[in-house]
């Protein structure tokens, strides 16, 4: 067989085989070729020692991944697309979850400065007696802290959670179209150490101080207003007070 | 020898090969030639999986009189794949041989 003989064979074979960019598979034999004859090999000779073509072009064939992917790979797509709308959906809630958080924060965070100012702006504040009003104003503060550092872990949870299906989802197209996969992310963000011991002490000081706040609020309220329903000694709910 | 059977250990010894410097294909079809009977094609279809795979990359360069060179360079992934299946090969050649050399001593 001579070089051309062999390399048309090799074309056909490939051609027959669905190899796709069969053009560059050629243009290495080529480069054989043109390497053994600068050697001083015959063509036949050359040809031989390369082996059976139609044999040659099978194994391209069983090597070529990428071919029998890239006929599920379409699929693939519908099937991520379909799983993003509802990622989507549901990145949207927990995103909506962490905005209702913050404005829960915020309002305490208000009210707290209220009551402990003893401050009455535009009468949101229903009428309460400075010192229990100052002592629910704390717990309210630390309740308002509380959230906000709950706001804080949830960000960073949800930012992680959006990391790792980004990661599965550049996962999942690599693998339907034969490129190398990455390591998948997991869920639970990684703070750095120091910081979020941070948080968990400073989230126990504060429900600590919420609660006790809250029950002592209570209790002074009671003892203040000398009735155990104090909103209605107070008439918090815009109706004259019980005397 | 069967060529699926050599096939897998071919690979190993083509990222071998690379782990030391990038080398064109005809080289690296030389060098296994060199050392193992098989036919001269063969090394391209498993250079093309290993680079299919993730294992290889391909760059071209100019040599001075002849048409470019089509390079063959391994990948990070390359790198950690051979470092592993290197150490699963020798470990299983060696497994492997002792079972063989046991068989010569029963039949003594």
């Amino acid at each position: 067989m001579t070089r051309n003989e062999f390399l048309s064979k090799l074309a056909d074979e490939l051609k027959k085989n669905n190899v796709v960019d069969y053009e560059d598979i050629l243009s290495e034999y080529e480069q054989h070729f043109a390497f053994k004859m600068a050697d001083g090999f015959i063509e036949e000779e050359i040809a031989a020692k390369l082996g059976n073509p139609a044999e040659l072009a099978s194994q391209f064939a069983s090597g070529d991944e990428d071919e029998k992917r890239k006929g599920n790979k379409a699929t693939t797509v519908i099937g991520l697309c379909f799983i993003d709308f509802f990622a989507g959906i549901f990145f949207l809630l927990l995103m909506a979850w962490e905005v209702v958080m913050a404005a829960f924060s915020i309002c305490d965070g208000v009210i707290a400065a209220c009551l402990i100012a003893n401050a009455r702006p535009l009468s949101i504040i229903p009428p309460t007696p400075w010192f229990p009003g100052f002592v629910i104003g704390l717990s309210l503060a630390a309740l308002s802290v509380l959230s906000a550092l709950g706001c804080i872990y949830f960000a960073a949870f949800i930012r992680q959670l959006m990391r790792a299906y980004g990661r599965f989802h550049q996962n999942t197209k690599a693998a339907a179209s034969g490129r190398a996969v990455l390591p998948s992310l997991g869920i639970y963000p990684r703070l750095p150490a120091k910081f979020s011991r941070r948080i968990r002490s400073a989230a126990l000081f504060f429900l600590v101080m919420f609660t006790t706040c809250f029950v002592l609020g209570f209790i002074i309220s009671v003892i203040v207003s000398g009735s155990l329903e104090f909103w209605h000694a107070w008439g918090w709910f815009g109706y004259k007070p019980v005397n | 020898m069967n060529i699926q059977y050599k096939k897998g250990v071919l690979e190993l010894c083509v990222l071998s090969l690379l782990g030391k410097h990038d080398c064109y294909g005809y080289e690296i079809s030389e060098y296994l030639s060199k050392h193992i009977d098989i036919a001269d094609g063969t090394v391209y279809p498993i250079l093309r999986k290993l680079r299919s795979e993730g294992l290889l990359t391909t760059y071209m360069q100019e040599e001075s009189g002849g048409p470019p060179r089509k390079y063959y360079s391994l990948t990070k992934l390359g790198r950690e794949t051979y470092e592993k299946e290197r150490k699963e090969y020798l470990d299983f050649a060696k497994r492997v041989e002792i079972l063989l050399e046991d068989d010569d001593n029963d039949k003594k």
